[in-house]
């Protein structure tokens, strides 16, 4: 034992296995995948279905929504046969299934196109905000939360912990038209709204960011504070390693992977940000675009855009998930800490 | 009893002086946790009961229009936080709405209290295939973009009032689930949930009668959060023209109504988002210093407080 301890200059940080091709590939890797691809399909199949069951529920006829006030009771029928509501509501359900299939998601009232691909159109807009966003978020949150866990309980941290308190409580549009005003209106040196040039991007970024920096530092100083309070970190500190090395090399990789659970799943929430946000700076995303719908009572556009968002989010996730393995050699080799 | 207990922990000698005592982060988180506790509790209080007494105040009605006195700024002519562009004193506007963004944002988490404590201790305390399939439930929700599917839930069935806090509710009831099947799977292996069954109680009735009790006040914490939580959501429903237009406009609503006069009307905009703010930091405040009490001073005071009550009783 002691002369174990006795060897302090090979002991560096709990190293982690080579991450070869073939441990990544072992055979507990497939069956993750295997289980996290059926996940993400089962919470697409939920949302398909709570979106046909919504408009089944909804009060009014679809037919007369589709065909307007002038129309006669014969454009009524015919219509009603088109769309198959004179069926089953399983056979109807069926054919919504088949029609998802064929990514035939009906045509938009206001644009007289196919939903899908209006709402593709806007698509990359929206992911363009998402991805600065995440970035921001990541390069100021990180820092931040750190910083905060090493200063836990003092008078420093209590102030950043009140300003991260407030930066969770503000509605983001209103956090949006404040950074208008103050940066478009009274000092005039950024764009207000749409998409002209690159600098268009800084103000819906910085407000969809603010939330999420909020939410994210302080999940980083909790995580950190945990890490710092564990009895390796003792060890490591016992054995003088610095206090920058023990930050980054030792909790910090601890840390990561409720951090990372944390940015996939706020991913979710961060597209409702961006949707808001969107419609604060004219942003030509789907944002603005779903508002548009709301307002001309588009149910195909509206619906598309659910599931477009939908399969994005839970992509998102699927990409965050299985990066796990990569971080944590637990998930590779087929033990979940769950 | 306890001047016994004083006496000894004077007398034996430590070299902990009460600097230290003061200076130790325990310490230090008791008295932010407090100071968190009364700077929430007032800014909130500052927002609510204004909000609350808003038909006693002398108040303008908040739908009376004078075209003759449009976008005054702030404290001129008796209009404390100035007019709109239809004339309509914004104070009264605020106030009004608030009470319809409160009681939505009330009655919202009451029901996602409900449904989310229900489903949440049936899977903690059940298990098997319940616990699936909520928990299954409650993945799928939490990494979904809710508010598109919200949008086209009052797009579809209208912009009432039960149907926002309806929506409300159903983006909020996994937050609580979650946290009540922690806890009811951390309740129900202990022992006196055998005892109940040696006794003959039931299922249900163990889990309402011992477990729930439990629980409730470990999971109410969050039932501040999630307020603040709901008023921030209809805020956003509202702004984006899904928000709930009678009796009266809503916080979000009126603040999407002054954005046009952004340039020349600052107040219409900034008033009404801080009284939001204001509100939403002092619950989340609130709600946070609640939480970093300790476990063993809350449940000190707790006992003080109640125990002469049961004795006497």
């Amino acid at each position: 034992m002691t002369q174990q301890l006795a060897e302090p200059a090979s002991v560096g940080a709990p190293r982690a296995a080579p991450v070869g091709k073939k441990s990544v590939l072992r055979a507990a890797m497939p069956r993750y995948i295997a289980k996290r691809l059926a996940q993400s399909l089962l919470t697409l199949f939920l949302t398909l279905s709570t979106v046909f069951v919504l408009i089944r529920m909804a009060p009014g006829d679809p037919a007369y929504a589709m065909a307007g006030p002038l129309a006669t009771s014969e454009d009524l029928a015919r219509i009603r046969t088109d769309m198959g509501l004179d069926r089953s509501v399983f056979v109807q359900y069926l054919l919504y299934l088949k029609g998802l299939l064929r990514l035939d998601l009906g045509t938009s009232y206001s644009f007289q196109a196919p939903a899908l691909d209006v709402v593709l159109g806007r698509l990359p807009y929206t992911i363009t905000l998402a991805v600065a966003a995440i970035l921001l978020t990541t390069v100021i949150a990180i820092p931040l939360g750190t910083w905060m866990a090493r200063h836990a309980d003092t008078r420093r941290e209590l102030a950043a912990n009140v300003v991260t308190i407030a930066g969770q409580s503000m509605p983001d549009f209103w956090t949006g038209l404040m950074l208008l005003t103050i940066f478009a209106v009274l000092l005039p040196i950024l764009p207000s709204a749409g998409f002209t040039q690159w600098s268009s991007l800084v103000l819906p970024a910085v407000t969809v960011a603010v939330l999420q920096i909020a939410l994210i530092s302080r999940m980083v100083r909790r995580e950190m504070v945990n890490s710092f309070a564990s009895p390796y970190m003792t060890v490591a500190r016992a054995r003088g390693v610095s206090q920058r090395e023990l930050t980054w090399r030792y909790a910090m990789r601890n840390s990561a992977i409720p951090v990372l659970t944390a940015l996939g799943t706020r991913f979710a929430s961060m597209l409702n940000g961006v949707v808001v946000v969107e419609v604060v700076f004219a942003w030509p995303g789907v944002g603005s675009l779903v508002v548009r719908a709301l307002e001309t009572r588009d149910y195909p556009l509206i619906q598309a855009t659910v599931l477009v968002t939908a399969v994005l989010a839970i992509l998102v996730q699927l990409l965050v998930d299985l990066c796990y393995p990569l971080l944590d050699p637990r998930v590779r080799l087929g033990k979940g800490t769950n | 009893m306890t001047t016994v207990t004083d006496d000894t922990e004077r007398l034996r000698p430590s070299a902990v002086t009460a600097k230290d005592i003061a200076r130790a982060g325990v310490t230090r988180r008791a008295r932010d946790s407090r100071l968190k506790i009364w700077v929430g509790s007032i800014c909130a209080l500052v927002v609510i009961l204004p909000v609350a007494f808003a038909r006693v105040l002398p108040l303008p009605s908040p739908d009376a229009t004078d075209l003759g006195a449009r976008r005054l700024s702030p404290l001129t002519d008796g209009h404390l936080f100035g007019t709109d562009q239809l004339g309509r004193d914004l104070l009264a506007r605020v106030l009004f709405g608030g009470q319809v963004s409160l009681t939505i944002g009330v009655l919202a988490v009451v029901v996602s209290g409900l449904i989310g404590l229900t489903l949440g201790s049936l899977a903690g305390y059940l298990g098997g295939w319940v616990d699936t399939v909520v928990s299954r439930l409650l993945e799928a929700q939490l990494s979904l973009p809710l508010l598109m599917m919200l949008l086209l839930v009052v797009a579809l069935f209208g912009s009432s009032i039960p149907v926002i806090t309806f929506v409300i509710a159903i983006a909020q009831w996994p937050e609580i689930a979650r946290i009540t099947r922690s806890l009811v799977l951390v309740e129900r292996e202990k022992p006196y949930i055998d005892a109940a069954r040696v006794l003959g109680l039931g299922k249900f009735a163990t889990l309402v009668r011992h477990v729930l009790p439990n629980i409730i006040k470990a999971a109410s914490l969050v039932v501040l959060l999630l307020l603040a939580q709901a008023v921030l959501l209809e805020s956003a429903l509202s702004y984006l023209g899904a928000g709930p237009q009678r009796p009266f406009a809503t916080w979000g609503r009126i603040i999407s109504d002054g954005q046009d006069y952004i340039t020349t009307s600052w107040w219409l905009v900034t008033l009404p988002g801080l009284v939001i703010v204001l509100m939403v930091v002092g619950v989340n405040l609130l709600g946070d210093g609640l939480r970093d009490r300790t476990a063993g001073s809350s449940l000190r005071g707790f006992l003080k407080k109640f125990r002469p009550n049961r004795s006497g009783a």
